[in-house]
């Protein structure tokens, strides 16, 4: 019989269920890992729900880091970040594959393998949404002087862009929000950044007030240099949708 | 000449009159400098460069790109700025550009500032106020983004040497492929001159490099490298002299990139081309993809042109045409051929090539593993085999393929929205050009850039 384990959504989530597939000794193929519901429960199969634990998942974690060094690890941080629902088995088998290899850390050059290329899209795919963000992202000043950026992105990546604002902007108090998920990531002054869940009520009235005057001016002159800097000769709207995807522009000062 | 400068334009005319006038400078890339900020101001540089937006022409925007100012002295004849063409004129003051930069790139519109010049009175004049802008920028805003600055020719060493150590990129602009052309069409610049900072650069970029060998805390000298851009299509080179005066700048002068500016009927002049069908945006494509060849796939241009072919062809991208004047190279088998010989395959690029390499280590590679690699097959299989054997019973014969090759339409980066379509036809060509222009008698290429230093 099949046994499905179901798991949290998180890196804590689905390298508990990692832990938990080995812990059951049974033959891999026979174990599936489930990341949050299953829409449609299979006739002949087990399910069994995998609570999170730090302990377990900080176990997985340190076994990945050692067999697969930085680049399988990273790659496998970026996949969890997906939004797509098979990326705890796609991660699961992928782990097992690694560790057969007679020399994992090139787990990730294994393309032909059906889970590490898995992995490989979904890790390129958030890793492309991040530099995305990092390119398109935009901020606008409050009235307080508090730059404050609205994003939308489809996986869970504001953890990988944070590093790269707060290394650029480390005298700036900034908060970017991923409306999708209510998350606040915060950025203050000369100190190191943290993230809030869209509980913490605080939140939305420190954003309340509007945005400042400098801002309306600046962003005025921005859009005024996007128009100009284009030669009217060459327009080409489909390579620009191509480069900037339409579902980035609503957040983005100069299409607003 | 009189000089006017209007100090009662407003910050946004000044920007929309600038910006306009810079517009026409093709380097954008933010790229080849990794650099932490120090915590103590504004700004970092990534080695990858980042685009932060994308114009209605499809072109990046990564840089805020303006001209200090748009007066000048000289009179280019394909320049919007030249003296005596009259535009709206207006220049910054330093401040002003400062506050547009630190402003710009605290809310990532930008990555950082392309500042470059029409000639104010004098080139050293003018450099010393650009010099005046960034060293402003630097120090006081203590802004340590990506600054690319475009250096004058005809400006004095000591300027530039100083210069140099505040900037990421400097670039001085060939404008034309030969030297014959920028007389006729640039009457007041001359290609020594142009070749001369150029060679300060490089050889700045060479002397900073090996200090930082013996102290690591040497100041770095245009970190970022140096470009050039050139117009395409306003002079009658053919692509074989543009395509070996870039590799002679990539190979002599150790240059980052070489741009090519389709050119763009901006001024009437007798002696600029007309251009009923729009700029030739077909050949700048080529012309790109060749540069990209020379560059990251070990190609050389006499590999690509020769004197009796020296444009290319229209109707298939310079890798594919060589490969099918090539057919006794072909094919390549993917489990056992060098990273070399792959990376010639047509549809096969660097990156797939690098994953091919990798990934057979781990067993042998069938044509559905490229296909999850990213191979292009639909032109790759032509050339490849897998353990022995096609993908399908193909010949290798150049006329066949050449049909194959044509029925997959080849993806243009313009072509759907009408301003640059129409009909390919014969004459399109420009081997088909009735005129005996292209017979190499304006050729100047290795010899005379060399020769003029």
């Amino acid at each position: 019989m099949e046994l499905y384990l179901i798991c949290e959504d998180s890196l804590e989530g689905i390298f508990s269920g990692v832990y938990a597939a080995y812990a059951v000794k049974r033959p891999h193929q026979e174990i599936h890992l489930l990341v949050g519901e299953e829409e449609n429960l299979r006739l002949f199969a087990e399910y069994q729900e995998v609570p999170a634990d730090k302990d377990k998942a900080a176990k997985v974690a340190r076994t990945i880091n050692r067999e697969f060094g930085t680049e399988g690890y990273l790659a496998l941080c970026r996949a969890l970040a997906s939004a797509d629902a098979e990326k705890g088995e796609a991660i699961y088998k992928m782990i097992v594959k690694g560790l057969s290899m007679k020399d994992p850390r090139q787990v990730m050059g294994n393309l032909p393998d059906p889970h590490v290329m898995k992995v490989f899209e979904l890790a390129r795919y958030s890793a492309n949404e991040a530099h995305f963000l990092v390119e398109f992202l935009r901020f606008r000043e409050l009235e307080n002087k508090i730059l404050y950026a609205k994003i939308g992105p489809k996986n869970n990546i504001i953890t990988f862009i944070m590093p790269h604002f707060a290394d650029r902007l480390p005298l700036e108090n900034f908060i970017i929000h991923d409306e999708k998920r209510d998350i606040f990531a915060l950025h203050p002054s000369r100190k190191d950044w943290y993230v809030v869940t869209g509980e913490n009520a605080a939140l939305p009235e420190a954003l309340a007030q509007g945005f400042s005057e400098d801002e309306k001016k600046y962003s005025e002159l921005f859009t005024h240099f996007f128009h100009t800097i284009a030669i009217k000769d060459r327009k080409n709207l489909a390579l620009q949708r191509n480069m900037l995807p339409l579902r980035y522009r609503e957040y983005m000062t100069e299409f607003l | 000449m009189e000089i006017r400068i209007s100090d009662n334009v407003s910050i946004m005319d000044k920007l929309g009159i600038l910006s306009d006038a810079a517009k026409y400078d093709v380097s954008c890339s933010s790229s080849g400098v990794e650099r932490k900020g120090d915590g103590t101001g504004i700004g970092n540089a990534a080695a990858g460069g980042i685009c932060h937006s994308f114009s209605s022409d499809g072109r990046c925007i990564s840089l805020l790109k303006i001209l200090f100012t748009n007066e000048c002295i000289y009179d280019c004849k394909y320049c919007i700025n030249r003296k005596s063409n009259d535009v709206p004129r207006a220049s910054f003051t330093p401040d002003e550009i400062c506050a547009l930069t630190i402003e710009f790139y605290r809310r990532n519109y930008i990555e950082g500032l392309f500042l470059s010049s029409g000639i104010l009175y004098h080139p050293d004049y003018t450099m010393e106020l650009i010099y005046l802008a960034i060293y402003k920028l630097r120090t006081e805003y203590r802004f340590q983004g990506y600054v690319h600055v475009k250096a004058i020719p005809g400006t004095d060493p000591l300027i530039i040497q100083k210069l140099g150590l505040i900037v990421d990129r400097m670039s001085v602009n060939l404008e034309l492929p030969t030297a014959q052309g920028l007389s006729e069409l640039a009457p007041n610049k001359h290609r020594k001159n142009i070749l001369a900072p150029m060679r300060q650069i490089q050889q700045g970029i060479q002397h900073s490099k090996n200090d930082m060998v013996v102290y690591k805390k040497a100041p770095s000298f245009v970190p970022g490298g140096q470009s050039t851009q050139m117009i395409i299509g306003a002079t009658p080179e053919s692509d074989y002299q543009i395509m070996t005066v870039a590799e002679n700048l990539y190979q002599k002068f150790d240059l980052k990139r070489v741009y090519y500016s389709a050119y763009i009927n901006i001024n009437e002049d007798k002696s600029l081309p007309a251009l009923p069908g729009g700029p030739p945006l077909l050949r700048e494509h080529r012309l790109y993809q060749a540069d990209w060849l020379l560059r990251f796939y070990g190609f050389r241009s006499n590999e690509l042109l020769s004197d009796e072919k020296p444009n290319f062809n229209i109707l298939l991208d310079p890798k594919a045409d060589w490969a099918l004047r090539h057919l006794e190279q072909f094919p390549v088998e993917i489990n056992r051929a060098d990273y070399h010989s792959i990376l010639r395959v047509p549809g096969i690029g660097v990156k797939s090539a690098q994953r091919i390499v990798r990934a057979r280590q781990n067993g042998l590679l069938g044509f559905a593993d490229l296909k999850k690699i990213g191979v292009v097959l639909k032109r790759a299989l032509y050339f490849i085999t897998c353990s022995g054997k096609m993908m399908y019973n193909t010949k290798i014969e150049e006329d066949y393929i050449t049909r194959n090759l044509l029925t997959v339409k080849e993806k243009l980066p313009f072509d759907r929205d009408g301003i640059t379509y129409k009909q390919l036809s014969l004459f399109d060509d420009m081997n088909f050009d009735p005129g005996d222009r292209l017979t190499g008698q304006l050729f100047d290429g290795p010899s005379v850039i060399l020769g003029q230093i």
